[in-house]
Order: C-alpha cells, then structure tokens, then sequence
C-alpha cells in the first residue's frame, strides 16, 4: 500500500516533500511502529541541523547578487575577448561565459535565467537563429552543477554524509570536459550551417574589458581557491563570496543598493527552503527506506543482471535519465541518493565521489528535457523563445552531455584523480 | 477573513525566514572574522544552523501558504481543466492532512498537556513521562533545546492555517504563461 500512496501523492502533483513526508507517517502507521510518531517531527528537524547545508542560502544569495549586481555583462565582455574572434564567436562567448558563471553560481536554473536574458536577445540581433541561441545558453547552464560551486554537490555530500570541498573538486574535471564537449558541438554545428563571423577587440578594449571584470574574478577565486587550499569549507567561502558580490555591486559596479538586500534575503530564503525542507522530509521518508531494505532489494534484482560497476551505471543512468524526465533534479537527487549509494558502493565498489557527480549530471538534465524540463520553460520565458524551437536546436548538446555521462561512468579518475 | 489571517501570518513568516536568512550570512561571516583572527567565537556555527532551520521551516509554511512548493505537476499539464481542478483540491486536502499530522506529533513530542499536569515543574514531568525534551540543552549556545524545536510547533500550527484557509478558497485556473519556477 506504501509505495501505491506514494505513487497517488507524487503523481498528484501534491508537494514532494509532503509526498515523503505523508509516505512516512502513513508507513509507520501501518508497519505498527507508532512509536516513531513520538520522534518524527524531532527527525525531520535533526535532518537538516547540518553544517553543509548551510552553503545552500548562502549560494542562492550570491547567484542573486550575481543577478542584481551588473557582473554578468561584464564576464560576457572578458569571454569575447579570449573567444569572439571565431566564426560563431558569440556562441563560444556564450558558453565561456557560462563557464565563468558556473564557478560563481551553484544552479543550473538561475545560470539558465540569468545567461538567457543576457546572451540570447544578443545572439539574435547579430543573426544567430534564435533556437540556436536559446539552446547554446541552456546547455551552458548545465555547467553550473558541475563546476565547483553546486547545489547539487552539497546535497549529495549531506546526503551521502562525504566531504563536500572534495565533491566540489571532484566536479572540476567533468565540468572542463563537458566545457570542452559544448565547444565542439558548436564548432561541428557550425560546419554544417553558417554562423556569424565574429570580430576580434582591439588592444584598448581589451584591456578595459579585462579592467572591469577583474573584481568579479574574485568571486570564483574565493569559492574554489578557498576549497582548494583548504582555508576555508565551502560554507566559509560561500558566504565570502556573497560579501565580496554585495561589495562589487555596491561600491564597483554601482548596481545594487543596501535597500535591495531586504528582497535578496526574502528570495534568499524563500528558494533555500524549498530545497532544505525537502531534505527535512526525506529524512523521515528515510525510515521507509531502511526498514523496508530497499536498497538491499533493489541491489539482490540488479546484481542478477550484471556484475559489472560500468554496465551497473549505464543502467543507473537510463533510470535516472526517465526520473529526471518527471521529477525536479534536486527532489530527485534527494530522493535516490540514499537508495542507490548504498548499492553502487557496497555492490560495485564504486567510489561515491564518482557516482555523485554521474547523478548529479544525469538529474540536471532533466531540466532541458520536456515535459517538466524547467530549465527550457525559464529559457524560453527569458529569451522569448518557444520551448520546442529551443528543444529542437538542443539535442545536439544533449547526444553530447549522454557522451560525457558514459565517459565519467567509465573512467573514475575524471572524477577522482584531483580529490 | 481566514484567508487573510492565512495571508498576514505568510507575511510574518516570510519576513521571519528573510531575518534568518540575514543571519545565518552575518554569522558565518563574522565566524570567517574571527576564525581568521584567531579568535574564534565556538557558538557561532550551532547558532547559525538554527538560524537556518527556522528560516526553512517559517519559509517552508508560507510556501504552503502561495502553494510554490516544487511538486510533480506532469500529470495535470498533460490534462484538462477538470482535472487539474481536481488535483489542486486533492493537494489542498492532503496539506491539510499533513499540517494536522504535524500538530500530533508534535503535541506527542512536547506534550503540553502532560507538563501542565505536572504543574509545569519539568521534573515531575520527567518523572511521569519519561520525556526529556525540557532538559535537552544546546551544544554551545546555553539555551534548552525546546526553544530551537519550537519552530516545529509554530510551522505545525502555521501549515494547519494555510491549508485549511486554502481549503476554502480554492487556487485560480494556473497561467500558461508562467511555468513552475525552479528551484536548482
């Protein structure tokens, strides 16, 4: 009757977390062990009274100081002057761009939001199809779970209890290969169609686009160099990150004012606790898990049909590939990282770090995939684009992030070799 | 009049979770200060966890309030009208569901009604119940615990106001133009 519940409540469109969070007072009812009543709203509070989540609000903040504070322009111009000189120039400025911004933003959505607004209205005034432009934005966001800082990374490390500066490390190396993927998508697309020539800046210009960017290169800076280094945890160099924004756009750049912080920490909050409340439930719709040995079920049928950690992770991401179809990336991350970890590690002796950064690629994707793909719907309502134009230019990215995920599935040491 | 009582207290909370959010970012940037300067302040981590708790759980009641909560919503797209209407009151009932759920359990866990039998003396209250929820304290803060579990109560009774004001005043017909905001 449990997962009958849960199948009711999930497809009702009933709020996920609610649906774990009635799943498990429904269980306990009904496995008899009404005892846990007497501890469950203390286990969802202990679920999220956690140090690493901590990095969550302090994320979404920067990615919306980001937003306000004039930076985007800016690491636009520094792109072009590594990138814009190419034939389709603007297309590699956009996803440099995105690069820049994936190390400053933990989330595929807003990166989606904000690069959209910026990079698509001048994709298509220089003559890019406008399908094009939507859709070379949109893959470009996906770097922003991937690239160390990501959401995605801090949930997963809570979750499978890892340390999350190393999963933001792990992340780099991926992050540069799916970078590198997207570059030759375009560079294939622009073989077989012609896209604008671009034209490189001068010596002046150059200069003072580097000028002008340089403050916002701190940001970046903080985030990974404190990782790297080890001087701060990404909790410390998130809320950093968050200052020296607000300073930039405040003293440098001009763009936000201390009056605007108010707005900030109500969408601040707002947004954080979507995510952090669905951590809280998941942690009571743990007890479903554990007591009904799901994983050790699942894993007796999955070793039945391979032996093999590689074949084991095709199958992982087919899966997820469907999950990530219907259910919203970090819901979705929340919900079968504690389930599938515990198989990848025990039964395949995969390194979690490994598995971690395939999941998390694999779940963003569904952000561009229809028919909840959110990320094509914020796309499109940002840049004016219909969602199936966009989809239609997309699938060239998305045959390239496939290609990628068989890649970190195969070899670990895309994902471990820095840690 | 329920539903703006339902709206008034979604403002408080949301301004609530907006002062958390605040602080959690001035804690951990003082802790940065501090810690930088050798001189680190050890309450500063657990107050700041809190401080992100509350923010959760406050904003997390309000988000029940604007019904923005992330749901799988593939179902009701891919249907008619009457469907969806039906879903969104399928939603609205199991919110409820939930929100009284969550006052039981944590009426189960504080049991008021057992401390005022014990003439609020926490003692005897532990004596009869075996419950030591009053006596827990906090790591470094120097505060009981029960005044930090407090926001489980306080979202418990604010999720149970949102859900049944939205019972009674069912949401609008959902715009086409503005799909689900997301969250990633």
């Amino acid at each position: 009757m449990t997962p009958v519940l849960f199948a009711v409540l999930l497809f009702g469109s009933v709020p996920i977390a609610l649906v774990l969070a009635l799943t498990a007072l429904w269980y306990i009812w009904d496995s008899g062990n009404t005892v846990l009543y007497l501890s469950y709203a203390q286990q969802m509070f202990s679920g999220v009274e956690n140090y690493g989540l901590l990095a969550i609000p302090l994320f979404i903040l920067t990615g919306e100081l980001m937003n306000e504070g004039g930076m985007t322009q800016r690491l636009v111009r520094v792109a072009r002057v590594f990138v814009g000189g190419f034939r389709g120039g603007l297309a590699y400025i956009n996803l440099l761009a995105n690069m820049f911004m994936a190390a400053i933003i933990g989330s595929a959505a807003s990166q989606i939001a904000v690069m959209s607004r910026a990079m698509v209205p001048a994709m298509t005034r220089e003559g890019y199809d406008p399908g094009f432009a939507a859709a070379t934005t949109a893959a470009g966001g996906l770097l922003a779970p991937v690239i160390p800082p990501s959401m995605l990374f801090v949930i997963y490390g809570v979750l499978a209890q890892l340390p999350i500066g190393d999963l933001f490390i792990a992340g780099i190396l991926p992050g540069l290969v799916l970078a590198m993927t997207f570059f030759v998508v375009v560079t294939l697309i622009g073989m077989t169609r012609d896209l604008p020539q671009g034209d490189w800046m001068t010596w002046p210009e150059i200069r003072i686009a580097l000028f002008a960017a340089l403050p916002a290169f701190l940001i970046p800076l903080a985030i990974v160099g404190g990782i790297l280094f080890g001087i701060a945890t990404p909790t410390e160099s998130a809320a950093v990150a968050s200052l020296i924004a607000f300073v930039i756009g405040w003293l440098i750049y001009r763009e936000i004012r201390p009056r605007d912080l108010g707005a900030l920490f109500v969408r601040t909050a707002t947004n954080s606790s979507l995510v952090i409340f669905m951590i809280a439930a998941a942690n009571v719709f743990g007890w479903v898990v554990v007591y009904e040995e799901v994983p050790q079920r699942l894993a007796a049928l999955i070793s039945t049909i391979t032996a093999d950690p590689f074949t084991f992770l095709l199958i992982v991401n087919l899966c997820l590939l469907v999950v990530g179809m219907l259910i919203d990336g970090i819901a979705a991350l929340i919900l079968v990282t504690p389930i599938l970890l515990p198989i990848a590690m025990n039964t395949y002796q995969i390194d979690p770090f490994q598995f971690g950064v395939v999941i998390s690629l694999n779940l963003v994707l569904g952000l561009l995939t229809p028919p909840v793909g959110v990320g094509l719907y914020i796309a499109s309502a940002m840049s004016g684009v219909r969602p199936f134009t966009i989809f239609r230019a997309l699938w060239p990215f998305l045959l390239a992030v496939a290609l990628v995920l068989v890649a970190l599935s195969y070899w670990p040491a895309l994902s471990t070799a820095l840690i | 009049m329920l539903y703006r009582l339902s709206s008034a207290w979604a403002r408080i909370e949301i301004g609530l979770a907006a002062v958390m959010a605040a602080s959690v970012t001035g804690l951990i940037l003082l802790n940065v200060v501090t810690r930088a300067a050798g001189n680190a302040i050890y309450w500063v981590d657990e107050a700041a966890i809190y401080a992100m708790v509350w923010m959760t759980f406050l904003a997390a009641s309000a988000a029940l309030h604007f019904r923005s909560s992330v749901a799988v919503t593939v179902v009701g797209e891919l249907s008619g009208a009457a469907v969806k209407r039906f879903l969104g009151r399928l939603v609205d009932v199991a919110v409820l569901a939930f929100a009284l759920a969550m006052v039981w359990v944590c009426w189960q866990w504080f049991m008021p009604h057992e401390l005022a039998r014990a003439g609020w003396d926490i003692k005897a209250f532990q004596g009869n119940t075996f419950n030591f929820i009053y006596a827990e304290p906090t790591n470094t803060i120097g505060l009981p615990k029960v005044w930090v579990w407090l926001v489980m109560p306080v979202f418990a009774l604010g999720a149970t106001l949102h859900a049944t004001a939205n019972l009674f005043h069912p949401a609008p017909a959902p715009d086409p133009a503005r799909p689900n905001e997301a969250i990633e």
